[in-house]
């Protein structure tokens, strides 16, 4: 196992208060939320996994200390509910080969199956919209998943997964770099440093962009 | 490739700074190196971008020269490493299909000068093909895929930006360590995706006027080549997805001291361009800097 201190990214010195807002800071960037139906989930899982133990150990070596009052995140299992990674695609019965060949990350197949369907209802449209998001074809993701929120209002998993294609999840900003959206950033200082960027660096567009 | 990749400058130290500019003299000075001085003129941002993507912590160490573009001060610069190879030979095979691509869709008189600039990268075209068979093979499929796309007027941004994006993440198949190949797989699917789209809208107006293939105006409500506003943003959220997914997998990464430049990218120059792409005041500077070609050499 590696270094507890260096998985956090501090020294073996630092202060309980420091390793608690490296391990938050840590927490946070990896939170399934921002892995959710992402083909590198299972690196962000191992990641907290290793995080999570990190801080474990070095609590437990500080033990009789300050007591922490700041428990891990429960993630290290990372599968089950809202918090998973996978975005768990374990119920229905209509489409159950659907979701297997999903979880499994066979998208062909999940999609084979899919147009061979004729059955075009709210799950069906829900699971389409699935293999896009995790193929990152966002847009017509997001399309499918509003139909399955049309025909069917009510159902939570279609809710969350419409909630999270229209940027809902808890997006991780390092710090200092505040919240960011190619629609707002006008009124933000970054565009102009950016294009005055573009004049003081060598180059530009020596040649023809088509 | 066209250049809409760049750090956010105010969040570089000046060692950052010169380590970013040091790359993108570097990557000129392989190219010219490799492939002659034709060759040169492919250089941009993007192309810088990925260099710093596809290095494998090679230590980079700057020196400082001048050169025909810089003839009277001493610029940084980055001595040769394998990722500053490998990104020349992507850059020649990149630029030279799309060369091919323009003079394909333009007749005689309007494929002309893709058939000189063409015809003078021939040369450095063979030489790249020899050293990378398989990313050249990968990057005409998906172009043919995307002419294709184009033919039949495809309305999905998504399948016509899944070719250039499927052909830019061909480059993270030579990365020897297999995580980090997934981590730059999925990091340069978005980065191309991203790319297609802020090119698409950029191009957006030119394109209405020409009857040019587009997805935008076939997937969005578009009045006098614009978009509307509630079609501008649905745009701009859909890009935003791929930003955080390059995020998302730059976070999972090591990328030593390249860290701080690619998260100035991935966390706010991303954001800046594709807003300056989408209110049309990209183009406009750029449109400056045609006109005005002595600052643009001397700056």
């Amino acid at each position: 196992m590696r270094d507890p201190y260096q998985v956090l990214g501090v020294s073996s010195t630092a202060t309980d208060e420091e390793i608690k807002k490296a391990y938050r800071n840590l927490a946070r960037k990896y939170h399934p939320d921002n892995y959710h139906d992402n083909p590198l989930a299972d690196l962000a899982q191992e990641r907290m996994k290793e995080i999570n133990e990190a801080y474990e150990t070095i609590q437990n070596q500080r033990k009789g200390g300050s007591q922490p009052s700041y428990g891990t995140y429960g993630y290290s299992n990372g599968s089950s509910g809202y918090g998973g990674y996978s975005g768990n695609y374990a119920g229905g019965t209509k489409f159950q080969r659907v979701r297997a060949a999903i979880n499994q990350g066979d998208l062909n197949l999940a999609e084979e199956l899919l147009n061979a369907s004729s059955d075009r209802g709210a799950e069906w449209n829900f699971l389409k919209g699935a293999v896009c998001y995790r193929r990152g074809w966002m847009d017509e993701a997001k399309r499918y998943y509003e139909t399955a929120v049309q025909l069917e209002p009510t159902n939570p998993e279609y809710q969350r997964a419409l909630h999270m294609v229209n940027g809902g999840g808890a997006t991780y900003r390092p710090e200092g770099f505040g919240t960011m959206h190619t629609e707002s950033c006008h009124s933000s200082p970054c565009l102009p440093l950016c294009l005055l960027w573009s004049c003081c660096v060598p180059g530009g567009y020596y040649f023809w962009c088509c | 490739m066209f250049g809409y990749v760049r750090p956010a400058q105010e969040r570089l130290t000046q060692e950052q700074q010169n380590l970013f500019s040091g790359m993108y003299c570097g990557l000129c000075h392989t190219l010219q190196r490799r492939y002659g001085l034709a060759a040169r003129m492919i250089l941009n941002y993007d192309l810088t971008f990925l260099a710093i993507l596809l290095d494998e912590g090679e230590p980079c160490s700057l020196c400082h020269k001048k050169c025909i573009m810089h003839p009277l001060k001493k610029r940084p610069c980055a001595q040769p490493t394998t990722a500053l190879d490998k990104a020349a030979d992507y850059s020649v095979i990149l630029t030279w299909w799309q060369l091919r691509d323009g003079v394909a869709d333009h007749g005689f008189w309007g494929g002309l000068k893709y058939r000189a600039a063409s015809w003078l990268l021939r040369g450095a075209y063979r030489k790249a093909c020899a050293a990378q068979p398989e990313f050249d093979e990968n990057t005409r499929r998906q172009l043919e895929e995307l002419s294709a796309l184009e033919r039949e007027n495809c309305p999905s941004i998504d399948r016509a930006a899944d070719t250039f994006a499927r052909l830019l993440s061909g480059a993270s198949d030579g990365i020897t360590d297999p995580i980090r190949r997934r981590i730059l797989q999925q990091l340069l699917y978005h980065l191309g995706r991203w790319i297609y789209l802020a090119d698409a809208a950029d191009d957006l107006k030119k394109d209405v006027r020409s009857g040019s293939y587009n997805p935008l105006p076939l997937r969005f409500e578009v009045k006098n080549g614009e978009l509307m506003p509630e079609s501008r943003q649905q745009l701009a959220a859909t890009m935003d997805r791929s930003a955080e997914a390059m995020a998302a997998a730059f976070e999972l990464g090591d990328f030593g001291e390249w860290t701080d430049i690619i998260q100035s990218v991935v966390y706010e120059g991303l954001y800046a361009v594709g807003n300056a792409v989408l209110n049309g005041t990209f183009r406009k500077r750029r449109k400056r800097e045609a006109e005005n070609p002595t600052r643009k050499a001397g700056t």
